[in-house]
């Protein structure tokens, strides 16, 4: 559970409470993660580690950025490498927010809300493709989001499963197949009374 | 919030303050259109440089064309920057000696955009020094060091420079490589103290050296730059031989200056010929090491919006056609992206900025480490205070 040096940090908290926290990082813009992306945030004085998902990622304007923004023009080669250093090489301010889903510490994974949120500046770091195998082998950490009507909780399901699936059994195999079938059922048991929302849930995945 | 400066008690001198705006604004239309007319008839550049008075007074400043072009010459640039062609921005900053900090030290940043016209984006660059050694922070009569940081960073900016440019030309890029700082080129203090004569003043001019030698153009940008030394030559044409003016009714210039008459006499996109200062850091100094300073003015602006900018280059950069050329089109096509100021300058500010937040970081670590070492340091009585308001 402690840092892993192959995973990628994305910034530092800036605010956070027990379901959700927000990340205020300066990266560019290929490393900006992508929404329903699992991040990881140390807890408990770095004894646990909190697991969420991207929720929603806003890119701040600065006084410089809305400067340029009324003179270049997309195409024109006059700002080609203009626009390419603010898009990849200059620092976009980005606030990434995350929903907690599970926390993990010596004795594995345990879905539902953490003990505590994470403290502020602490570093968060994207999850290993191995991190993201073991936290979604249950399909109980699609509780959280289920219970959680702050964030696009559907959407977010969606993107989840179909960013765990490949990682249990390569696309069109069996394995594959039957990971979304578990996770299917899973879903159809919790929202029995929400027949619309599991009917659109599951056409995404199937779409 | 409460407003500190009681800004009732200042209404008088505001307005006594625009009262004098006005006034000088007023004279300054008048001189103006005898500037104009002195410019457009000034006699061909020798002549001009065979008029100038022998000695030049301490603190007068006059420019000579040292090239056998018309004053009247307004250059334009047709061209885009050529391909391949790489400017690179550098800016400095610095956090200054504290009496009042954790501990005594200054900090120096550059930061250095490398923009190459190749349609790849930018690499930025950053160099930072903590200084902390008593040699470093006191000067020769014991005293805390003050001015010499804005020299020693302007050492460290032109040695990052020039790094860069050696870098891109091992790289194969083409000549000339820019390097464009955001200030004078010609070395802005006395030149007198021990240490610019032992030590920066050479350093300035090695790097001055290398550049030449990987095919470096380095310029200096000021934008406002105020002064009048073209119109201390224009004036200087109007004078007899016993330095009384030929007509009557023409007064020394007082309330204009070159930059007031650049902004009514070149078009957007135009610059003037290329001049030369003869001021004593130039001739003492900048000559004898082979870089005299050429500078020329350049409008950035658009039509009725004049951004007048002083560009400064050594001669022997300055008088390469092609260089000039190359350099008109990049400054042109890097400010016509943020309205008058280079691109490679704001981001090279950015990259070398040291903010406040930076500053308490770097104490913060520093009080840590001390701590380690079983020193307690706390910062002054009077600087915990100040850090209410």
């Amino acid at each position: 559970m402690n840092d892993n040096p192959s995973s990628i940090p994305i910034g530092n908290v800036l605010r956070a409470d027990i379901r959700s926290f927000v990340v205020a990082s300066r990266i560019p813009e290929p490393e900006v993660p992508t929404f329903g992306t699992f991040v990881r945030a140390p807890i408990q004085q770095g004894k646990s580690q909190l697991i969420g998902l991207v929720y929603d990622i806003r890119l701040q304007d600065d006084p410089f950025l809305r400067d340029l923004a009324a003179t270049v023009v997309e195409g024109d080669p006059n700002y080609e490498e203009v626009i390419r250093d603010q898009r990849e090489v200059r620092a976009v301010p980005v606030e990434i927010s995350v929903v907690a889903i599970a926390y993990g510490d010596e004795s594995g994974y345990h879905y539902g809300l953490p003990p505590q949120p994470p403290m502020i500046l602490h570093r968060i770091h994207v999850c290993t493709l191995a991190e993201v195998r073991a936290i979604t082998t249950q399909p109980d950490f699609l509780r959280p989001l289920l219970e959680n009507r702050d964030v696009p909780a559907d959407e977010l399901i969606t993107r989840a499963l179909l960013r765990a699936a490949p990682l249990h059994g390569s696309a069109g195999t069996t394995d594959y197949q039957d990971y979304l079938l578990t996770a299917g059922r899973y879903l159809a048991r919790r929202l029995g009374r929400e027949p619309l929302r599991l009917e659109t849930i599951l056409q995404r995945l199937q779409g | 919030m409460q407003f500190m400066l009681r800004l009732e008690r200042l209404k008088s001198a505001i307005e006594a303050l625009s009262q004098q705006t006005q006034a000088t604004s007023q004279q300054a239309e008048i001189e103006l259109q005898y500037a104009l007319h002195w410019l457009k008839t000034a006699p061909p550049a020798a002549t001009l440089r065979e008029r100038l008075p022998q000695a030049i007074q301490p603190g007068q400043e006059i420019a000579i064309p040292p090239l056998d072009m018309p004053l009247e010459n307004r250059l334009n640039s047709e061209t885009v920057p050529p391909r391949g062609t790489v400017i690179i921005g550098v800016d400095g900053s610095q956090i200054p000696p504290d009496r009042h900090a954790i501990a005594l030290y200054y900090v120096l940043q550059a930061g250095a955009l490398v923009f190459r016209y190749n349609g790849q984006a930018p690499t930025p660059q950053q160099h930072a020094e903590l200084h902390f050694s008593e040699q470093e922070l006191y000067d020769e009569e014991g005293l805390l060091i003050t001015g010499q940081l804005g020299m020693r960073r302007a050492i460290a900016e032109m040695a990052l420079a020039t790094a860069l440019a050696e870098q891109v030309r091992a790289e194969g890029a083409p000549t000339p490589i820019l390097t464009l700082t955001d200030g004078p080129l010609l070395w802005p203090y006395s030149g007198r103290s021990r240490e610019e004569r032992e030590s920066l003043l050479p350093a300035y001019f090695a790097a001055f050296d290398r550049l030449r030698e990987v095919g470096g153009m380095p310029v200096g940008f000021i934008e406002r730059p105020g002064g009048k030394p073209l119109l201390e030559l224009l004036w200087q044409s109007r004078l007899d031989e016993n330095g009384q003016p030929r007509h009557e009714d023409e007064r020394h210039p007082e309330a204009v200056d070159d930059e007031l008459l650049m902004a009514h006499f070149l078009a957007p996109g135009e610059r003037s010929v290329w001049l030369k200062r003869l001021s004593p850091m130039n001739e003492k100094h900048h000559e004898p090491a082979g870089h005299p300073i050429w500078f020329c003015y350049l409008n950035l602006g658009e039509q009725d919006l004049p951004v007048i900018a002083r560009i400064e280059a050594p001669q022997w950069a300055a008088e390469q056609e092609g260089w000039s050329t190359a350099l008109h089109a990049v400054l042109l096509h890097q400010a016509n992206i943020l309205h008058g100021n280079p691109y490679v300058l704001a981001r090279a500010h950015e990259l070398a900025l040291v903010t406040h937040q930076d500053k308490t970081a770097l104490e913060s670590l520093l009080h840590r480490r001390l701590l380690g070492h079983g020193i307690i340091t706390r910062t002054s009585e009077k600087a915990r205070q100040k850090g209410f308001f």
